[in-house]
């Protein structure tokens, strides 16, 4: 794994995870290898934390899963956006918008 | 709405755990292969691949877990795994967990008991509306005693006071009533017409009485229960045409009180008081008061407002003397009624207190044994990652399930206790009705049996978890520091449990020995064979009723001596220990023309003290002394020349001859006590008899003035009829004989020993109690100490066997053994001994005969205590003793 992969902060591997799952319903590996390619490979979500975000935030009703079949037919739980988490997806765009301005700015006063 | 989605995926995870992880499961493992699938399409080779995956992937069985610990109510499979563990735990030494439940159950069972009766008696309310503001007035004596009021002075309290809404004057007293189904002996109260204002209270039907019923010369009016109405009225809607004859005169029903008020306790029936015009003196103490506390008043200043009133009647009135109050005095009712029940029910909780004490040393101390077994285990967890705070969750719970399991136990068997309580209990402790298992008590048992546990599992907790855990596994397991550790805390709680125990046992020790003090006392009576009727006519105070009287008795005992097998016949107007007793007053010694013409001529003469003594007034009839077996010393007993018109003769007892005539003869002299009974006649004394216990074994006999009871008939009698032939026949020939003198007068029968037998009850009540729960700690602490020797001999063994091999002895070995054991009992009786002493004192009003550090009682328990003890640490010693150093060299 390269240096370069950042810890994800609190609350950031929501944000991302809803972010992956805006384009579609996804199984856990799509939603991994979703966040690596949109964050330009930055950030490596491991299935240790994958999981149990993903079981949290389904029972917080923000997705929903189902069983479906992979590109390769083979039998995988799909996750997909719901309508609460829709709300919470930009509300914590908001968020993050809010937090990365304020911490660019205080990194730019000298 | 994700409210829902979050409900639902709780209960999921709750109920469906196992369709929830094989699901996760599924997902996991298709997620690797999806994995592996991927890194064969880029060119690996199906097995790098797969290793690839797995290392990308991590643990599989971590990866669950951390999703289970994010799930939702996580945390009640956390708490149900450890109460399941703590299950297995517990049933893994079965022998021990049943032992430990058995002693739990015990303990709460009989605090939950106990407090059931302190709860029902002394704390829960009384029945009536803002009972807190029900308060009981009295006259203070120039002795400083409490009494009950004369009717002037009652009149000035009520009439002067600014601090009651209402208040009321009430005398109870036992009489013959008919009219209504059948004539019964009831329990009728006299009271003033603000007596059901007092307690809130109004009738269900009818009116109250008004101010004009207690006016002289009014007509008759009575208020009947609820019980009463419904039982002997027949429950009329209409009772305008119910009247009942009550001690002879007739009355008119006017109302019926709500279900459950009966006060005082067990009357049926109020009569308004002073339709016969009200008393004079002020040193006649006739009635009960109660009053109602106005809004805003407090019970201080009402006493200070009641004090004020009294002492201006002490300094103002004409009849001074140490029968005139000095001053006013206000209780609240409740500690009034339940007052002289107060020592003794604290006292069994005190007892009981110490009980549940030794029982949670007991447990302790076998929850302590199990923890340092578990020392390796728990040196394992704590290795592997667990907190501390987790360890001591653990014990907590295993805790909590002893406790809920032992308390349940206890209260289904305090059900069992209190009737047994209850079966048991003295008569005369007050509202007994009142005791029950109610919410109050299963809420203290409940809080109980939490704070117990909690008291246990975080001692035990905090004790095996101190220190370094890690060093059990360095130590292979054999955890010698820990144990000499713990063995010392175990020392310790044993220590404590002899001293806690030798305290209890002292206690019931000296109760015990006070009422075998009381059971030597020579009452002066005879007790067995006697059969009792008690029998009342109605009050007559015009000299042709008494004559009438006096033929109805002496026909009555003429005719009860003929019944076979009854050898004695006597009456008297109360008998020695029976409720109610006789009244005391003071007499004159009088000459025949010093003799005034009224009452008030009496209480005039009565200032002058040097003739005055103080005695109980009793009615007897010549029987009654042989009836009893109550020896004459000298003179004679009443007998046939003392008739109705012949002079008036009265029979003394010793103690009254001593104090009143030290060094002369009583005998001749005539004395006036028409105070009593309205008969200004003089008594001439002819006789002296032997003194008797009347109130109880353990108070002093009192000075008695005997009249014959054919001269003075009293209008209720008690018939004492010494009999060889059983209960049963003489009762029921009685019975007959009466009804045919007289349908209309109901009787009670007993046998004297009953009468008797319920004197003692408050003392061997205590006793029973005490003694139990005594014995009860007793054989906890021996399990305690032997547990506890046992154990440490087990641990020992090696140190023996090394020890043996090396050339010990038997009797070195024990003397080892036995050593420690002796330590730890010296410093229990020491501790005890020092407690005991202490804390006796608050019995000593409880007390007869036994001063409150008896050495003997004292000795005796702590000799018998300790060598229970020490024989509890004999037997292990012995064990260890019969070391075989081979096999103990080899112990691992």
């Amino acid at each position: 794994m390269s240096p370069e992969q950042t810890s994800l902060l609190q609350g950031t591997l929501d944000l991302l995870i809803l972010k992956s799952l805006r384009a579609g319903e996804m199984h856990g590996l799509g939603i991994s290898r979703r966040v690596q390619q949109i964050t330009g490979g930055t950030f490596v979500v491991k299935p240790g934390s994958l999981f149990p975000a993903l079981h949290r935030m389904e029972e917080e009703g923000w997705i929903t899963a189902f069983w479906g079949e992979s590109e390769n037919n083979r039998r995988a739980k799909f996750y997909r956006l719901s309508k609460p988490g829709m709300k919470q997806l930009e509300a914590e765009t908001k968020r993050w918008g809010r937090i990365s301005l304020a911490i660019g700015q205080a990194l730019e006063t000298s | 709405m994700p409210l829902v989605a979050k409900a639902r995926s709780f209960l999921r995870n709750l109920f469906f755990t196992r369709r929830v992880d094989a699901d996760l499961e599924r997902e996991v493992q298709s997620h690797l292969e999806i994995l592996i699938e991927e890194k064969m399409r880029a060119g690996m080779a199906a097995a790098e691949a797969r290793r690839a995956a797995r290392i990308e992937m991590g643990g599989i069985e971590q990866v669950k877990e951390q999703v289970r610990q994010k799930r939702m109510g996580n945390w009640v499979h956390s708490v149900l795994s450890d109460c399941r563990y703590g299950f297995r735990q517990l049933r893994k030494n079965l022998g021990t967990t049943a032992v430990m439940i058995f002693t739990l159950a015990l303990a709460i069972g009989a605090s939950t008991a106990i407090f059931s009766v302190v709860y029902g008696v002394l704390l829960r309310p009384l029945p009536y509306a803002d009972a807190h503001r029900i308060m009981a007035v009295f006259e203070v004596t120039s002795k400083g005693e409490t009494s009950r009021l004369a009717d002037p002075n009652f009149d000035d309290f009520r009439d002067q006071n600014r601090s009651f809404q209402a208040l009321a004057k009430y005398d109870e007293n036992v009489t013959s009533v008919s009219g209504g189904a059948q004539p019964t002996r009831a329990t009728v109260a006299q009271v003033s017409p603000q007596f059901l204002r007092v307690f809130g209270v109004q009738p269900m039907r009818g009116r109250d009485f008004s101010e004009d019923d207690a006016k002289k010369g009014a007509s008759r009016t009575v208020l009947v229960s609820y019980g009463y109405w419904r039982q002997n009225l027949g429950a009329p809607t209409d009772f305008s045409q119910s009247h009942l004859r009550i001690d002879g005169a007739e009355y008119s029903v006017i109302g019926v009180s709500p279900e459950g008020f009966r006060f005082p306790a067990g009357v049926d029936l109020w009569l308004a008081a002073d339709v016969d015009g009200e008393g004079q003196s002020r040193t006649s103490h006739n009635y009960s008061a109660v009053g109602r506390l106005r809004d805003g008043v407090t019970m201080e200043q009402a006493k200070q407002d009641i004090s004020a009133i009294a002492r201006r009647i002490h300094d103002t009135s004409s009849e001074q003397g140490d029968f005139l109050l000095k001053d006013g005095m206000v209780l609240p009712l409740q500690d009034s009624i339940t007052g002289p029940a107060r020592l003794p029910l604290l006292v069994l909780l005190g007892a009981v207190g110490f009980l549940l004490l030794v029982a949670c040393a007991n447990v302790a101390n076998l929850l302590l044994a199990q923890a340092s077994v578990r020392e390796r285990e728990l040196a394992i967890r704590s290795v592997l990652g667990a907190a501390r705070g987790r360890l001591i969750r653990q014990f907590l719970t295993e805790a909590f399930l002893l406790c809920v399991v032992g308390g349940g136990l206890g209260v289904l068997g305090a059900f069992w206790g209190v009737a047994g309580l209850v079966a048991l209990a003295p008569g005369n402790l007050p509202r007994l009705e009142s005791v029950s298992i109610n919410i109050p008590v299963l809420v203290f048992a409940v809080l109980l049996s939490t704070a117990v546990a909690a008291g246990l599992g975080a001692f035990t907790a905090v004790r095996a978890t101190a220190g370094d855990l890690r060093q059990g596994l360095a130590e292979g397991g054999r955890g010698e520091t820990g144990s000499r550790r713990s063995q010392r805390v175990g020392q310790i709680i044993v220590a404590t449990q002899i001293a806690i125990t030798l305290v209890l046992v002292v206690g019931a020790g000296l109760l015990g020995r006070s009422l075998l003090k009381v059971l030597e006392v020579n009452p002066g009576f005879r007790v067995d064979k006697i059969v009792t009727m008690d029998v009342s006519l109605p009050w007559v105070e015009d000299p042709q009723g008494k004559a009438g009287h006096a033929i109805f008795y002496a026909d009555l005992i003429a005719r009860l001596k003929q019944i076979p097998g009854v050898r004695k016949v006597g009456a008297a107007s109360a008998l020695p220990m029976a409720e109610g007793g006789l009244a005391d007053g003071m007499f004159l010694v009088l000459t025949q023309n010093e003799v005034p013409k009224t009452l008030d001529g009496l209480s005039a003469l009565s200032q002058q003290k040097e003739r005055a003594g103080i005695a109980d007034f009793c009615a007897a009839s010549d029987g009654y002394f042989q009836a009893l077996g109550i020896p004459l010393q000298r003179g004679r007993i009443f007998d046939e020349s003392d008739g109705a018109n012949s002079p008036h003769v009265a029979v003394i007892s010793e103690s009254l001859a001593r104090e009143r005539w030290p060094n002369q003869d009583p005998i001749g002299h005539t004395i006036e006590f028409g105070n009593m009974d309205g008969d200004l006649r003089l008594l001439t004394i002819v006789g002296i008899v032997g003194d008797t216990h009347e109130y109880s074994l353990d108070t002093p006999p009192r000075p008695t003035v005997y009249v014959n009871l054919l001269q003075r008939p009293s209008p209720a009698i008690t018939v004492a009829m010494l009999s060889d032939a059983d209960t049963q026949s003489v009762t029921s020939a009685a019975r007959g004989i009466l009804r045919e003198l007289n349908p209309e007068i109901p009787a009670r029968f007993e046998t004297f020993s009953q009468v008797y037998s319920a004197s003692l009850r408050p003392r061997s009540f205590n006793v029973i109690l005490i003694g139990f729960f005594g014995i009860a700690a007793l054989l906890l602490a021996t399990a305690g100490v032997f547990g506890v020797m046992a154990y440490a001999v087990n641990r020992r063994t090696r140190e023996i066997g090394v020890r043996v091999a090396l050339g010990a002895s038997t009797g070195h070995v024990l003397r080892l053994v036995l050593g420690e054991g002796l330590r730890t009992i010296c410093m229990g009786v020491a501790v005890g001994i020092a407690s005991a002493l202490a804390l006796t004192r608050t019995l000593e009003s409880l007390l007869f005969d036994v001063t409150a550090d008896d050495p003997l009682t004292f000795g005796g328990v702590t000799l018998f205590l300790a060598g229970v003890a020490l024989l509890a640490c004999y037997i292990p010693a012995r064990r260890a003793t019969k070391v075989d150093p081979m096999v103990a060299l080899r112990y691992e």
